[in-house]
């Protein structure tokens, strides 16, 4: 059997060759990337298997837990790092020829570290650990934002470092906090010991916490520093933040507020936190007039809105509906940002105006571009539909006014949602001087390297749009690891 | 007089970050800002510290001539303080570099100048 910490050390052990390869030759330096994410895609495929039977506990140092730091491969775990390596490996395929900047290794190098924080926060089982990995994640996004050294990126960048820095500091007060309560860090460990806490203690350390993840995740009011870092970077760093980096956090709040809290009395604030998060998203959005980048980052605030108010939902249809809608995103947002790259680069500009009418020129990337909006609005042949109608569904199950009244806010969302992309849609088909695109000389969309991913998103999207039950097991599987914490406490400590 | 004593860590650690806060948060030169995040660095550091302390044991450090049984300190938030202290000196010096950087753009270190973006 293939050891599980692989997962980790894979991209790890690449991020820190690069460098070193790459004085010898750069351009084997930059097939590193695709190559370490391949292996660890293969990997976390075969081990789903056995997960699926059996999580998988791996103690480092040879005590059992709660005394080492341990892995906690479980079903969501799994998923979720599958779900990171496959994004990671298209992205890292599609920088290939993106990036020119030198010195290129150094972008390979901290994408590949990037990658090894997401992967590392979800497969944790040590709630200090999970810290660190965060600090990996959210270092590695810093430099990146900055990478092409412009005037923007490096504000962006300065901006987001100031505020997740903050953030980070108020996770590691709340990691103090819980030390202090219980002795321990292990989450399996802390989570058995919760009914012996206070509950003010206990609501003061997951208010630290949420804050502190909330940075990352992007959530209403926190939420300031994500247009500006999104849409300063390049196309594919904009890819893996709006995909991967902001997802992490809101794994993070998850995994505390079920697993580690309990905490079924602040759900619904939660939730709350979310329908918000989702509305002021979309209008912000829509009000984008100017820059695409801009608002397909005001977009993935929405969907974040959208998988918090539905992680609020604390039944298992309303988990599946969230880890659903991340999935969605995921695919989706990665998508829209890489086709937007070539699209900006063909178009010499980000401004909406000088986009338009670029389906005639570039038919087979906007084509993809078009799906992935579609999918995002929740049209029902794209995977988009299924999420947002379990979402949905998961609400009006629960009954209750609160949630009824929260999910007809989100329904208003979602039109406003579809609003600005079936208006992007138009302009890029419809709209534009058709005369003077038959001056222009013919040349290939993009590079096989970027049509290679954007055309399997485009087709992943499709495929589960049309067939949901490839993954509707997993994911459930996943939402009742969330569920049920006495199972979770049991797999690790062995009670 | 003892109770007073025994939470004096905690007044250190909780000054230390709403100073620290205060500087992120009021601020207007980005140096400035960069420090009120070592200070929230330091302040979480003293509150780790201080939750492992025990009154009267010494550091958790075996050498010649300690015996076994010698009390100490909790060592876990200490190795925690250290990992957080290396995170600290990482994100500290890239917010100096990009600051650097955005000097280089901008020509100026105040936020109120910095608006290249929506701020």
């Amino acid at each position: 059997m293939v050891n599980p910490s692989l997962l980790i050390a894979i991209p790890l052990a690449g991020a820190f060759a690069i460098p070193l390869v790459g004085l010898g030759s750069k351009r084997i330096a930059k097939w590193i990337p695709p190559l370490a994410l391949a292996v660890n895609l293969v990997m976390g495929l075969t081990l789903f298997p056995k997960v699926i039977e059996q999580a998988i506990i791996i103690s480092i140092g040879g005590f059992p837990p709660p005394f080492c730091i341990n892995l906690m491969v479980g079903p969501l775990g799994l998923s979720l790092g599958i779900l990171i390596s496959l994004i990671g490996l298209l992205i890292s395929l599609y920088a290939i020829d993106y990036i020119k900047t030198e010195p290129t290794e150094k972008y390979h190098a901290l994408f590949l570290l990037l990658v090894t924080g997401a992967l590392g926060i979800v497969l944790t089982g040590d709630i200090f650990n999970l810290f660190v990995f965060f600090e990996i994640l959210c270092i590695a996004s810093f430099a990146l934002t900055a990478y092409q050294r412009d005037r923007m990126g490096s504000e962006a960048a300065l901006k987001y470092l100031i505020q997740a820095t903050v953030g980070s500091t108020f996770i590691l007060i709340a990691i103090a906090f819980v030390y202090g309560l219980f002795g321990t860090l292990n989450m399996a460990d802390i989570a058995s010991k919760i009914p012996s806490a206070e509950p003010i203690h206990l609501f003061l350390t997951l208010a630290f916490f949420v804050v502190g993840f909330g940075v990352e995740a992007a959530i209403f009011p926190l939420n300031s520093w994500l247009p500006d870092a999104h849409s300063s970077a390049p196309a594919p760093v904009s890819a893996i933040l709006s995909a991967i980096a902001i997802k992490t956090g809101v794994y993070a709040i998850a995994r505390i507020t079920y697993t580690l809290m309990n905490a079924q009395g602040v759900m619904l604030l939660i939730s709350v936190g979310g329908a918000i998060t989702l509305l002021v998203g979309e209008i912000a959005a829509y009000s984008q007039k100017e820059d695409i980048k801009r608002m397909l980052a005001y977009s993935s605030i929405g969907q974040i809105g959208l998988i918090v108010f539905a992680l609020g939902i604390s039944t298992s249809l309303g988990l599946f509906g969230a880890l659903f809608q991340l999935l969605n995103h995921a695919l989706a947002k990665c998508l829209l940002f890489l086709a937007a790259g070539y699209m900006i680069s063909r178009a010499g500009s980000k401004k909406l105006a000088d986009l338009e009418g670029l389906g005639k020129q570039m038919p087979l990337i906007v084509i993809a571009f078009t799906v992935a909006a579609f999918s995002l609005v929740g049209l029902p042949p794209f995977a988009g539909f299924m999420s947002k109608l379990s979402i949905v569904c998961a609400a009006l199950e629960t009954k209750e006014t609160s949630y009824l009244a929260l999910i007809v806010v989100a329904l208003i969302a979602t039109v406003i949602e579809a609003g600005y992309f079936f208006r992007l849609v138009q302009r890029l088909y419809f709209k534009g001087d058709p005369t003077t695109e038959s001056s222009r000389p013919r040349v290939p969309e993009a590079p096989a390297g970027a049509m290679i991913p954007i055309l399997v998103l485009a087709g992943l999207i499709i495929v589960l749009g049309i067939y949901p039950q490839l993954l509707t097991g997993a994911l459930d599987l996943a939402a009742q690891e969330l569920l049920h914490r006495s199972q979770y406490i049991e797999v690790v400590l062995g009670v | 007089m003892q109770e007073m004593a025994n939470s004096f860590y905690y007044i250190g650690a909780g000054g230390l970050i709403l100073i620290g806060l205060y500087m992120v948060l009021a601020k207007t030169n980005l140096i400035k800002i960069i420090l009120g995040l070592s200070f929230l660095d330091t302040g979480t550091h003293v509150l780790l510290v201080a939750i492992g302390y025990v009154r009267g044991r010494t550091a958790p450090i075996f050498s010649e001539g300690m015996s076994e049984t010698t009390a100490v300190v909790d060592p876990v938030p200490q190795a925690l303080v250290l990992t957080a202290i290396v995170i600290g000196v990482g994100v500290l010096s890239l917010a100096l570099a990009l600051s650097i950087q955005v000097y280089r753009h901008y020509g100026t270190l105040d936020v109120r100048n910095i608006r290249g973006l929506k701020w």
